[in-house]
């Protein structure tokens, strides 16, 4: 049997102590954390009214006292991203890219997928003109983990960089992109539209044709998708659809009429055309001559006499073999067309081309002009 | 089987095993009592000041919250002005750990109130009398032996300071190097104990947030360590200006008649509202400003302004007797200067540098090191405030340079510099031989005085009754001041005999007290005069004994001839 040792009185007493301590320290740390919590709640709602402060001092154009208030929003509520990225926006908006970007990268330690974070760093990426950092954070935005409400914010990022791609002239990526986005399109005109604009940027008119159809079977009135499929058309080379739809958009917006009026006058003026009958191709060739003739007397001739008197002289020669037997000949015809594409081709380098230079251009290409 | 452990070992390992219980409950309560602390003085500064005070508030609320103070202080806590630190060394060195039960809760209400009133002081000083406070009041409760409960007061104060400043680790380095004064101590295991409980208990409701929030820096160029020298010599000047400035406004303070003590620090509450109508970002703690400071949001110009007028407002705020530490606002200043530092380098250094914020991360622990002259725990308490690593090089080179600046400059360390001004002398490491021979073994204890306010005339009759080199002039309880015989002599037979002797007294320059070891009461008494008085530790001008030439003679013939010290008592000294 264990016979304890003698333990002075003061032991036993302490035990109940320091039980009576215990007691005490768990009633301190729920009174403690109680009053944490109501001051926590305190510095957060001193935050939000310097947060909202610093909205008005931005929207009255006070940047710097914005910039301020912001501060004392994200020093009082720490790591709370609508604070540090509004500090990152007044600071971009005051030119201080730096500072901006260390508020946003301080964010992004936190959170590395934040999408507006990284979308906020690969635009001042983009003010830098630091490429490699600017696709870096578009593309860890763009992958970044989205609520489903927010697929619209995503697809702006998507057009974000590819008119940031475009601007770089890396169009095959930009139509990447852009093939990318058109399968996520929601049922809207105008998301059609843009991402058919975008399209024909990146020199890309058959896909661009396709978002112009969807939505012009969404709405087949809708102007700007009439405008899009008229140019895309154009692009393909399908004149005749082209001027279709060109036709229907309300005139008024030069670059459509343009458009228009040149794909017009390729499908009535070109000599080569389809069912197109023998002396119509005649009568079609000798008045694009003309033209032709009187563009190289009063471009050409000024600024380059010896290269105009020598496509005079041609054209005279051939405006006489016209007149002979021989002018109806299919390679007459075709001899036409190539001289008049040398005529356009030397005025186009000296003056700007008319829709009817353009229209002549097109023609020869039309029908293999650089081949002959 | 293992024999079991004698009854004396059986309870010394029971009490070890209690003390390590006492120890975590201290540790807890000390971790809350600074986050309560804390976060009453966040309240009452938003109770005080709202969330942007109009320049009436700034102006009248310090003064007014200070006229209340200053009752309190001068009349029920008078042992809590100032930062709580040189106290708690004091009552750990000197008074065997007691610290009075008041003295916590005296701290806690004076210092939210002086702290959240705007006054610009820390609140880590203060958390660590709390927490030392309430650990010497739990270990008298628990009615522990003297030595436990001396043993609790670095206990506590590690704690607390764990808990203020989430730094468990320079918590601990604190007590061992500031608290105890030595970085071996025994004690080591029971500050880390607390420093942890302390830091469960703080993380568990305020969460693992660091104190400041600070992008990841490190060393751009080798260059940029010559900017960091330039930092720390910075930083030893201005730890200096801080220190002497204190000191020396403290002591103007001071000689003040005793009946202005109530309203001292109301003057220092005047002072502190009219800047705060100009500089209100010096109110209070301010870590909102380091934090911006830290992570570049302050302009050159702001910093440098803060700078000045933030050490200008704490050595304002703690001369006058206010409650409240000069932690906060040495890592206040420390960033501003270091901001300052570092923006200049970034625009003209020739070499890559790093962000300003950097050197304002460096400058903290650089005025840190040069003020509180705690260099292990500067580097330590940096590095977890910011829990960077990176910054660690640079940070130690700015701080040695620092502290050697400080220390060359100001040879006592301001908490003890402090002391001294309250007459409280502190031994240092060297200085205590506890199992040799000290001045309370050769020392006379029966002194005779020359009293201060007879004659030179009077004095010369006592001098002539009494042979001896040197007298000491005024009472056991006040000591005025030493004469030479041969000064006196000079006075009373070719000056004027009637003038009083106060006239000819010389300051008391080389002193020493009872716990000194022989080798530096004989250095000091070369330097005395013949007479060196030997004075209490914890009041400088009361008077133990006094060691003579003849003393000194009689305790080597007593050693030589074997007796003993007090066969010789009671003789007259001078």
């Amino acid at each position: 049997m264990v016979s304890w040792p003698t333990v002075p009185r003061f032991l036993h007493r302490e035990l109940i102590q320091i039980a009576v301590l215990a007691l005490v320290a768990v009633a301190a740390f729920f009174v403690t954390r109680a009053v944490a919590a109501n001051n926590r709640g305190m510095t957060l709602r001193d935050a939000a009214e310097w947060y909202r402060r610093g909205q008005q001092q931005l929207a009255q154009g006070r940047v710097d006292e914005a910039i301020a208030s912001f501060r004392r929003a994200t020093v009082k509520n720490r790591g709370y991203r609508v604070y540090t990225l509004a500090l990152a926006r007044a600071l971009m908006r005051k030119g201080d890219a730096a500072a901006a970007t260390a508020a946003l990268l301080a964010l992004r330690e936190t959170d590395p997928e934040d999408a507006e974070v990284n979308l906020e760093l690969a635009r001042l990426a983009v003010a830098r003109h630091d490429r490699a950092d600017a696709l870096r954070y578009y593309h860890n935005a763009l992958y970044a983990p989205w609520a489903p409400e927010a697929a619209e914010a995503r697809r702006r990022v998507r057009v974000e960089l590819v008119k940031f791609l475009l601007a770089q002239n890396e169009t095959s990526r930009a139509v990447s992109e852009l093939i990318a986005l058109s399968s996520d399109l929601p049922d809207e005109t105008a998301a059609h539209v843009e991402v058919g604009r975008l399209l024909l940027q990146a020199s890309d008119a058959r896909h661009a044709a396709d978002q112009f159809a969807r939505a012009l079977r969404i709405d087949p009135h809708d102007a700007d998708a009439l405008a899009g499929a008229g140019e895309a058309a154009f692009r393909l080379g399908d004149y005749q659809a082209a001027r279709s739809f060109l036709r229907t958009v309300p005139a008024g917006r030069a670059e459509i009429d343009e458009l228009r009026e040149i794909a017009s006058l390729v499908l009535s003026r070109d000599p080569l055309g389809n069912r197109v009958a023998g002396g119509e191709r005649r009568r079609r060739l000798e008045a694009d001559l003309a033209h032709a003739r009187e563009r190289l007397r009063d471009c050409l001739a000024p600024s380059a006499p010896q290269e105009a008197a020598a496509l005079q002289q041609e054209s005279e020669d051939f405006a006489a073999q016209l007149e002979t037997p021989a002018g109806r000949d299919a390679e007459t015809i075709d001899a036409g067309v190539d001289l008049i594409d040398r005529i356009e081709r030397a005025v186009a380098i000296r003056c700007s081309p008319a829709p009817m230079d353009r229209a002549l251009l097109i023609i020869a290409r039309r029908h293999g002009s650089d081949e002959r | 089987m293992s024999a079991p452990l004698p009854p004396a070992q059986q309870i010394r390992l029971r009490e070890n095993q209690l003390f390590l219980v006492v120890t975590i409950v201290v540790g807890v309560l000390a971790g809350l009592s600074a986050v309560l602390f804390s976060v009453a003085i966040e309240q009452t500064s938003h109770r005080f000041f709202g969330i942007a005070p109009s320049p009436a508030r700034l102006l009248l609320v310090p003064p007014l919250v200070s006229i209340a103070t200053g009752i309190l202080l001068a009349t029920v806590f008078p042992d809590v002005r100032g930062s709580g630190v040189p106290q708690t060394e004091a009552a750990y060195h000197l008074a065997g750990g007691v610290i009075p039960s008041r003295v916590p809760f005296g701290k806690f209400v004076t210092g939210v109130l002086c702290i959240g009133s705007g006054h610009s002081m820390g609140r880590e000083g203060p958390s660590v009398q709390i927490g030392a406070g309430l650990a010497s009041t739990i270990g008298r409760w628990l009615r522990l032996p003297p030595r436990r409960v001396r043993d609790l007061v670095p206990v506590g104060a590690a704690g607390a300071l764990a808990a203020a400043f989430n730094t468990p680790v320079a918590a601990v380095l604190f007590a061992l190097e500031e608290i105890i004064g030595d970085m071996n101590a025994s004690l080591i295991g029971s500050t880390v104990v607390a420093s942890v409980a302390a830091v469960i208990v703080e993380r568990s409701i305020l969460g693992n947030e660091p104190l400041f929030h600070v992008p990841t820096y490190h060393l751009v160029h080798p260059a940029e360590l010559l900017a960091y020298a330039v930092l720390g010599v910075l930083g030893g000047v201005v730890s200096l200006i801080f220190c002497k400035g204190l000191l020396a406004l403290r002591a103007a303070f001071q000689k003040l008649p005793k009946r202005t003590k109530v309203f001292q620090p109301a003057f220092g509450g005047v002072i502190i509202g009219l800047t705060l109508v100009y500089v209100p970002a010096v109110m209070g703690v301010g870590y909102e400003y380091v934090d911006q400071a830290l992570n570049g949001g302050l302009v050159l110009q702001t910093m440098a302004l803060l700078a000045v007028v933030k050490l200008g407002a704490t050595i304002v705020s703690y001369s006058s007797g206010n409650a409240g530490g000069i932690f906060a606002p040495s890592l206040y200043i420390g960033a501003m200067a270091g901001g300052v530092v570092g923006t200049v380098v970034h625009r003209v250094a020739p070499f890559p540098t790093g962000d300003p914020g950097a050197y304002a991360l460096v400058g903290m622990g650089t005025l840190f090191a040069g003020i509180i002259r705690a260099p292990m725990t500067s580097v330590f308490m940096i590095f977890e405030i910011t829990q960077d690593y990176q910054i660690l090089v640079p940070l130690m080179v700015a701080n040695l340079l620092s502290f050697v600046i400080s220390k060359r400059f100001q040879p006592t360390p301001v908490y003890h510099a402090l002391l001294h001004q309250d007459h409280i002398h502190l031994p240092s490491p060297g200085a205590q031989a506890p199992a040799g021979k000290t001045a309370r073994h050769v020392m006379h204890a029966d002194v005779r005085f020359i009293p201060p306010e007879i004659s030179v005339g009077a004095a010369w009759e006592i001098a002539r009754a009494h042979d001896a080199p040197a007298y000491l002039v005024g009472t056991q309880a006040r000591l005025a001041g030493t004469i030479t015989r041969n000064r006196l002599a000079e006075a009373a037979e070719h000056g004027d005999p009637a003038a009083p002797v106060t006239s000819l007294l010389e300051r008391v320059a080389a002193h020493a007290h009872p716990d000194h070891p022989l080798d530096v009461v004989f250095e000091r008494f070369a330097e005395s005069g013949g007479v060196l008085p030997i004075v209490s530790r914890t009041e400088a001008t009361r008077v133990e004994g006094v060691v003579t030439l003849d003393a000194i003679m009689r305790f080597v013939d007593r050693r030589a001839t074997g007796t003993t010290a007090g066969s010789v008592a009671g003789r007259p000294a001078s």
